[in-house]
């Protein structure tokens, strides 16, 4: 199966942040998506395989092409979209759908139609004079509608309010169905990445903590609640990402979960009551806060 | 490893985008150059310096006004980011800007150079006022070269502004420095055209200096590691 993308050995340095030793790939027709908090690197990685800002070090492929040598090839089937992009105010809509048009083959009238209804925009109207959830619309039907590869997508639904955001992710669901198509996107709402990424990938402070499938994910964390006067160490039970006691229960989040490790924790005097799913904000949070390893 | 030829389409339709987003302020520059030469025409004293002044105003407009519409303010406004995710490299950003830059500036300067030199020859002024004029649209010339440089090389507004203005304000020094040089001076308000060696030298040299300028921004530009 050919990648989406491929990064290897990935650096970027800025005065007050660097992104380190990124390795990371993406097969084709596979959605994957970026969690991390602001100033993560979710961004700087993102304009990496945008071709808005070059690697210091390490090698970057885009739909089989290298950035930046062969950035024209790969950008020609790549849709991008960053929360702070922001398109001409002076100009209406359609003069944006006709100047992307122009420059792409792929663009797709009648499925831009289609998105302007959903998405209850008005082509003519200036951009000037529409609001932070219509401009963010804007922005993705002139990428949706030009039938990328590769959608690389910032934060597409930050500071939307319910109603568009649910019309952003149907749009995106919509996308998702081409089995061809692959996405890569960033969001702070982790129920976002829950619902719609194959595969999630975490970030904090310029580093990768973790890239998985996000069936095995969630599988391998758990929430355990004991009763009991044992506390475990955790430097003797790596399994264990975060412990906290109150009074006689002991609440552990398990970042390898696994029927044996209950019964070894039965032996050591711990009564289990319940060992339940944790959402992904909740493993994200205890994966940052516990130093790394997820 | 292939390298991307330029994408003479896509830098096309960029310079055409910059042309329309900024024609309307290029009408209103044009219309007061008009204006202004009209005032220069009337041969009067009081028009011919109100003319003068006018025109240089217009002039400095039309440089400001295509710099900061197609580089400050795409950048400040983050439509650059939008640019740059077309599929376009750094150097093709670089041509279309640059071209887009000379097309909306060149097209009113050339306009106001030439309607200022027919003025002179086909009204009462002295034809030596065309060897001055050519100097000073040569220093306009260079003055906006530098500042469209320092739109594209370096991403302060501050030193973008200070380039401008300091590039432009070079024109009152320039005046009074031709003043003093006797080869130019002498033949300011004679009826024939004289070009002394020292103003062809100076001609020669603002247009030198001004691709000189453009060409190393173009070497800076494609450099750079961030385009958003």
């Amino acid at each position: 199966m050919s990648t989406a993308f491929a990064l290897s050995g990935v650096t970027k340095r800025y005065e007050n942040f660097a992104l380190r030793d990124i390795d990371l790939s993406m097969p084709e027709g596979q959605v994957m998506g970026l969690v991390g908090v602001n100033g993560a690197g979710k961004t700087t990685l993102l304009r990496i395989l945008g071709g808005l800002a070059l690697a210091d070090t390490g090698t970057v492929e885009v739909l089989g092409h290298d950035m930046p040598a062969q950035q024209v090839a790969a950008k020609s089937d790549l849709g991008f979209a960053t929360e702070d992009m922001r398109l001409f105010k002076t100009r209406t809509l359609r003069w944006h759908m006709d100047f992307v048009r122009s420059i792409y083959p792929g663009w797709d009238e009648v499925y831009a139609a289609d998105l302007l209804r959903r998405f209850d925009l008005r082509a003519e109207q200036r951009l000037a004079g529409f609001s932070h959830g219509q401009r963010v619309k804007a922005l993705l039907m002139l990428n949706f509608a030009r039938r990328p590869k590769l959608l690389l997508l910032d934060e597409p639904t930050t500071g939307l309010d319910p109603v568009a955001r649910d019309e952003v992710l149907e749009a995106l669901a919509d996308v998702l169905r081409d089995e061809a198509r692959s996405v890569l996107f960033s969001s702070h709402n982790t129920k976002d990445i829950e619902q719609m990424a194959d595969t999630i990938t975490f970030v904090h402070n310029g580093t990768l903590l973790a890239s998985r499938d996000k069936e095995s994910f969630l599988d391998d964390w758990r929430r355990v609640i004991c009763h009991g006067s044992w506390v475990p160490d955790k430097a003797a039970w790596p399994e264990i990402a975060a412990v906290r006691q109150n009074g006689s229960i002991v609440e552990l989040k398990v970042r390898q979960f696994s029927a044996g490790l209950l019964e070894r924790m039965q032996t050591q005097g711990a009564e289990i009551r319940s060992a339940d799913p944790m959402n992904l904000e909740d493993i994200f949070v205890t994966t940052v806060r516990a130093g790394g390893a997820a | 490893m292939n390298r991307s030829p330029l994408n003479w389409p896509v830098i096309r339709l960029l310079v055409a985008k910059d042309w329309q987003l900024f024609q309307q302020q290029l009408a209103a520059c044009v219309f007061g150059g008009i204006v202004a030469l009209c005032l220069i025409g009337m041969a009067t004293g009081w028009s011919f310096y109100l003319g003068s002044l006018l025109l240089i105003v217009m002039l400095v407009c039309t440089s400001c006004f295509s710099i900061s519409n197609s580089l400050l303010v795409e950048r400040k406004e983050h439509t650059l980011a939008f640019v740059m995710s077309l599929p376009v490299t750094p150097l093709d950003y670089y041509l279309s800007k640059l071209i887009g830059n000379l097309v909306t500036f060149l097209v009113p300067f050339l306009a106001m150079l030439a309607g200022t030199v027919l003025v002179i020859l086909y009204t009462p002024l002295p034809d030596g006022l065309v060897v001055l004029s050519l100097l000073i649209f040569g220093h306009v010339l260079l003055a906006y070269a530098v500042s469209l440089s320092v739109a594209m090389a370096v991403e302060s507004e501050g030193w973008n502004i200070f380039a401008m203005i300091a590039s432009m304000l070079l024109i009152n020094p320039l005046i009074m420095l031709l003043g003093q040089i006797p080869a130019i001076n002498d033949h300011v308000k004679a009826d024939t055209i004289y070009f002394a060696p020292v103003a062809v030298a100076i001609l020669l040299a603002q247009a030198t200096l001004s691709v000189v300028v453009l060409a190393a921004t173009g070497w800076v530009h494609c450099r750079k590691k961030s385009f958003y």
